[in-house]
């Protein structure tokens, strides 16, 4: 079974462009500009992770205190649900090589529903800080008055802001790729880039989380 | 000649049918690491906590990186652009943090621990800043209200 096999009257799937000498170097072409915007993304946050470790040089005995104000156990479970996504997302671009186009969906939509309750976890986090007075800068009105106590919470919503809006564009991106498993089932061993470019945005997610998840929960 | 031979390799080497297993193996691998650092962080380890937390983030981190991302079969110019930007991040992180090291003391923002100066954002709390602890009854809270 071949499902990106050419039938006619229908376009080969997939399209070589003319300026590619072979589908193996166009493949590669793709994966490289992937790369490369990844590492303008782990340059992204770089600059959110200098912040935190710069400030928590400065204040290291707020940054203690304050991550003891997190909860410790929303953010673990957050952790597992988003690395559990990453093995949904994994598996679907294994699927997509397999030509299984039901399951690649499947597995997407797995993926989905894991971020729509990681933002919900986190969204109950938020008003729980909003509540607290846990706040950046002047707006804080936390019961720990230590210097240094605001720059923390300035650092902690800066970053998981960011991350929970990468969340977001990865869930579009994710939910264009299931549409389109749906619709169109083409995806196959000479087809399946588009599937695994995607779900290595999503890994890049789950990968700024590992990293997130330790600096401001746990030391 | 190598970019031809480079992306047959890499197409080679994902073209290679390996079993959702693998996917599995790394995923029971980050869970474990994940409990792991749940339960040392726990414990907050006076002196290497960060390190073994930073060090088990870098485990997990380089897991996800080679098998979900599949960088173990991308080779070359793919690995260049990771390893570049992870060099980069390291350089960006130690700079500004040796500027603050090597400041005169005024120079440090106030209220921090490489300043003598007294925190203005909490002026009334004897405790807010490294400058007021152990003063039992500061007379003059210092800083503007």
């Amino acid at each position: 079974m071949q499902p990106s096999a050419h039938t006619a009257g229908t376009a080969p799937v997939p399209r070589l462009a003319a300026h590619f000498a072979s589908l193996e170097v166009q493949n590669h072409a793709a994966r490289l500009g992937m790369w490369l915007f990844l590492s303008t993304e782990v340059l992204l946050f770089a600059g959110v992770f200098v912040l935190y470790a710069v400030n928590r040089y400065l204040f290291p005995q707020a940054y203690v205190e304050a991550s003891k104000l997190l909860d410790l156990t929303l953010g673990t479970v957050n952790t597992v649900v988003l690395i559990t996504s990453s093995l949904t997302a994994a598996l679907a671009v294994h699927y997509a090589k397999e030509g299984q186009n039901r399951k690649v969906a499947i597995m997407f939509a797995l993926t989905l529903l894991m971020a729509v309750g990681f933002l919900v976890i986190k969204a109950f986090e938020y008003q729980h800080k909003f509540h607290e007075g846990l706040l950046p800068g002047h707006h804080y009105f936390g019961s720990v008055q230590l210097a240094g106590m605001p720059n923390y919470f300035a650092v902690y919503f800066l970053a998981t802001g960011l991350h929970a809006f990468h969340v977001c564009v990865g869930m579009g991106v994710l939910t264009w790729l299931m549409i389109r498993a749906i619709r169109t089932p083409n995806l196959g061993p000479n087809n399946y880039t588009a599937v695994e470019l995607g779900s290595m945005y999503w890994h890049l997610v789950d990968l700024v989380w590992i990293f997130l998840y330790p600096l401001l929960y746990l030391v | 000649m190598s970019v031809a031979n480079e992306s047959r390799a890499e197409e080679h080497n994902m073209q290679e049918h390996h079993g959702a297993g693998r996917y599995y193996l790394v995923f029971g691998a980050l869970i474990a690491l994940t409990l792991l650092t749940y339960f040392t962080g726990r414990m907050h380890l006076p002196t290497f906590g960060l390190a073994l937390a930073l060090l088990i983030a870098t485990t997990k981190g380089t897991l996800v990186l080679l098998f979900f991302m599949h960088l173990i079969d991308h080779k070359g110019a793919n690995r260049l652009i990771m390893g570049v930007s992870v060099l980069f991040v390291i350089l960006m992180m130690i700079m500004p943090m040796a500027d603050l090291a090597t400041r005169f003391r005024p120079a440090n923002p106030a209220g921090s621990h490489l300043s003598d100066l007294p925190d203005l954002n909490f002026p009334a709390n004897p405790k807010s800043s490294t400058y007021n602890r152990g003063a039992q009854e500061p007379a003059q809270p210092g800083g503007h209200p």
